[in-house]
């Protein structure tokens, strides 16, 4: 009898103990000693009050991103020029591939992109329509790896049947043609994947009669689904989600524009460009002097890219952006700082001519 | 005897030293040899609340690996948002994402976190329903629910009394296997929404089914300890065996009506129900089976009115303090564990009963078993469906 009260005690001290620890796992949130709220501005414009941290995808502390979008859009790599015997110009470039990085795609999201030259997108290929264009490719990755250029090239120079393997390095080598902006990527199978890691970037073959001077930029419309289900988690001109929303690109009232729009979004079959405030003159794929449409929307399938012409009437505040408010609201959104313009002259040749 | 307690407890102690040391060489020298396959990360939204102009998701880190949450969405649609008290979540750590956003009521949404590797963790709300104000209204209103779906449908139950009392023994033993069916009826009602509510509302982390068997078995065998001690206690007291049985069945009833109490104000803080007339008056019908419940062993003795009301009270008032607690502060795991309870407190119940009827005759020769559990059963089933 004695024994049986014994064993019921320590039974019931044994029930007590596992309740009482399991508060530990029950209970939401652990007691936390107050703090005065801090306040902050959202980047939809609302004001939060918190004591703890503050997640936005424009990032907070300003940290610094490992990409920077204001200078990707201006950059344009010309290559290393030599003048032949017969006039031609060469013109070589030095792309690097790898596959092992991780690029800080949104504040906080860490994601392993696959770089051409360590950059998402790859550098701005650019040179004057006749050049010879010499790509010095090395695959440092761990895949087999390409450069798929659009244009027109022999076949052995198309980047899709020979892929590069570990450590491999080819050397393309075409005439830049026809005048226009294309795009080049990675042609290795899965293509999709290799495309939703980083590899591409913008081709831009000039007329050689350069077009009117204007202030350029290039927007690549690209994505990442950062969690594989097919679907893209962030959208961006750029790649930085939200960045010239809170970055505004500055530009001159009255000063032409122009905008070299690739769209190389995967998962989605169609991405759009939309300008708040004027309406701009595109030529789809930068092939025809005139103008295919005087518009305020375009539509883009993948791998489709237009050249954008415009200046803005009046000073202010304009956004661009995915018309489609999925992509917008999920990075895909920018805009233009537009300034009073006090120079008399009222362009300024922005890429440097080489020859 | 005393000469060999030392040894007694080296014996005892060794086996877990040794555990201990192999343990710290796993996890110390041996750890980089044991490391393979990909640890994944995962975390849990436990609760979603709509207050004036913000949705509050409270996540858990429900994964092996420490992990940031860096982003929170609304409807798969990036947005802004404040986490408290910071984005670093170690493991089982909750933190509570404020999403500043002027949902509408009734309306789905789902809402969605981001961790640092990229991957996106949701969870879906049919309809949003404003969060209830902790106030004294909410108290008073929750009492209310609780005191009509626990106490008042029981004691109604009781008035059946006086009726079972006049019937013949055959009629007797039916009525206690009809009670018997109405109790079995109510512990496996009580295993399968326990089991829902972990299948919904508790990550797979907490292994919520076995969590479930584990504390049925501890509930029964508790109960078994409990209720061998009141019968033998009537052996020498006043107290009679038929009493004993019914403080037993109401008391088993009274977990299994704090776990109910529990979920229905759960229910009501989350918005889950369309708490109309209809769900109440449901509730009530098929709970005034319990009053028979505790009635009917009772007949057999003699009972004061006082005892039997006390006896009500005992099952039906757990109810309030369920619709309390689960309407402030809503832990899927509390009810989870207390109808777990209830349903190992019921079990024992239905054995206990089994036993009183047995040591006054032949059960298995009396066809009133049979058909009072199968009225029982049927009985709860039909009063179910209505709810």
């Amino acid at each position: 009898m004695q024994s049986t009260i014994q064993s019921a005690k320590m039974f019931y001290i044994l029930i007590a103990i596992v309740a009482v620890s399991s508060l530990y796992f029950v209970v939401p949130g652990v007691i936390v000693a107050e703090e005065s709220p801090r306040t902050f501005l959202t980047h939809t414009g609302l004001v939060i009050q918190t004591t703890g941290d503050v997640i936005d995808p424009i990032g907070y502390d300003g940290q610094a991103l490992d990409f920077d979008p204001d200078k990707f859009m201006k950059e344009f790599d010309y290559g290393e020029v030599t003048v032949l015997d017969d006039g031609t110009i060469l013109r070589e470039y030095y792309i690097t591939a790898r596959d092992d990085q991780i690029m800080e795609v949104s504040p906080g999201v860490f994601y392993n992109v696959w770089t051409f030259n360590d950059s998402v997108p790859g550098p701005t290929i650019r040179a004057t329509e006749g050049d010879l264009v010499r790509i010095h490719f090395t695959n440092e990755g761990s895949k087999p790896h390409s450069l798929h250029f659009h244009g027109i090239h022999k076949a052995e120079m198309d980047g899709v049947f020979e892929s590069i393997g570990t450590g491999g390095k080819f050397t393309y080598e075409f005439y830049a043609e026809p005048v226009g902006l294309h795009l080049y990527h990675c042609h290795v199978h899965p293509v999709e994947e290799h495309i939703n890691h980083g590899l591409y970037g913008a081709y831009i073959v000039d007329p050689k009669e350069p077009r009117e001077p204007a202030d350029e930029f290039v927007f690549v419309l690209n994505g990442f689904d950062t969690d594989f289900d097919g679907e893209n988690n962030f959208y961006a001109a750029n790649t930085v989600p939200f960045y010239y929303q809170h970055h505004p690109i500055e530009i001159n009232a009255n000063q032409n524009i122009r905008a070299y729009v690739v769209n190389i979004l995967e998962f989605d079959a169609v991405n759009n460009f939309h300008l708040h405030g004027t309406l701009f003159h595109h030529y789809p794929a930068g092939t025809d002097t005139v103008p295919s449409g005087y518009n305020d929307m375009l539509t883009m399938s993948q791998g489709d890219r237009q050249i954008l012409e415009f200046n803005y009437k009046y000073p202010g505040l304009y956004m661009f952006h995915a018309h489609n408010t999925e992509f917008s609201e999920k990075g895909w959104v920018s805009s233009f700082l537009v300034k009073e313009n006090t120079d008399d002259f009222d362009t300024q040749v922005e890429y440097d001519d080489i020859i | 005897m005393t000469s060999s307690k030392p040894v007694l407890a080296i014996s005892a102690i060794a086996p877990i030293v040794l555990l201990i040391i192999m343990i710290a060489f796993l996890l110390g020298p041996a750890s980089s040899f044991l490391q393979f396959g990909i640890v994944l990360p995962e975390v849990s939204i436990e609760k979603i609340e709509f207050t004036r102009n913000e949705i509050q998701a409270t996540v858990r880190n429900t994964g092996p690996v420490n992990v940031n949450v860096v982003l929170a969405d609304v409807n798969d649609r990036i947005q802004p948002a404040a986490i408290e008290p910071d984005t670093s979540l170690e493991r089982f750590e909750t933190a509570l994402v404020r999403i500043p956003f002027d949902w509408n009521e009734g309306q789905p949404y789902e809402i969605g976190v981001t961790i640092d590797d990229g991957t996106r963790f949701a969870k879906g709300v049919e309809a949003a329903f404003p969060s209830l104000e902790p106030d004294l209204d909410l108290f008073v209103f929750l009492g209310m629910i609780g005191f009509l779906i626990g106490v008042v449908p029981i004691m109604i139950g009781l008035l059946w009394y006086p009726f079972i009392k006049k019937l013949g023994k055959n009629a007797f033993n039916f009525f206690l296997a009809f009670t018997m069916g109405l109790l079995i009826f109510l512990g496996i009602d009580a295993v399968i929404e326990a089991t829902e509510i972990s299948k919904n509302h508790l990550s797979s982390v907490f292994n919520g089914e076995l969590l479930i068997a584990t504390v049925i078995i501890l509930s029964f065998l508790a109960l078994y300890g409990i209720g061998k001690k009141l019968t033998q206690k009537t052996e020498f007291s006043k107290l009679s065996k038929g009493l004993a049985i019914s403080l037993m069945i109401a008391i088993g009833i009274g977990f299994h009506n704090l776990g109910e109490g529990l979920a229905v104000g759960a229910a009501i803080a989350l918005g889950e129900v369309a708490l109309s007339t209809f769900f109440i008056v449901g509730f009530a019908t098929h709970n005034t089976t319990e009053g028979l419940a505790i009635a009917a062993p009772l007949t057999s003795t003699k009972a004061k009115i006082v005892k039997m009301i006390g006896l009500g009270l005992i099952a039906g008032v757990p109810a309030i303090f369920g619709t309390w607690i689960g309407g402030f502060s809503f832990s899927p795991f509390f009810i989870l564990i207390f109808l777990a309870i209830g349903a190992g407190a019921i079990f024992q119940v239905v054995l206990s009963i089994f036993h009183y009827m047995n040591e006054k005759s032949d059960l298995l020769s009396n066809t009133s078993l049979f058909a009072g559990i199968s009225a029982g059963l049927i009985v709860m089933y039909l009063t179910s469906v209505i709810i």
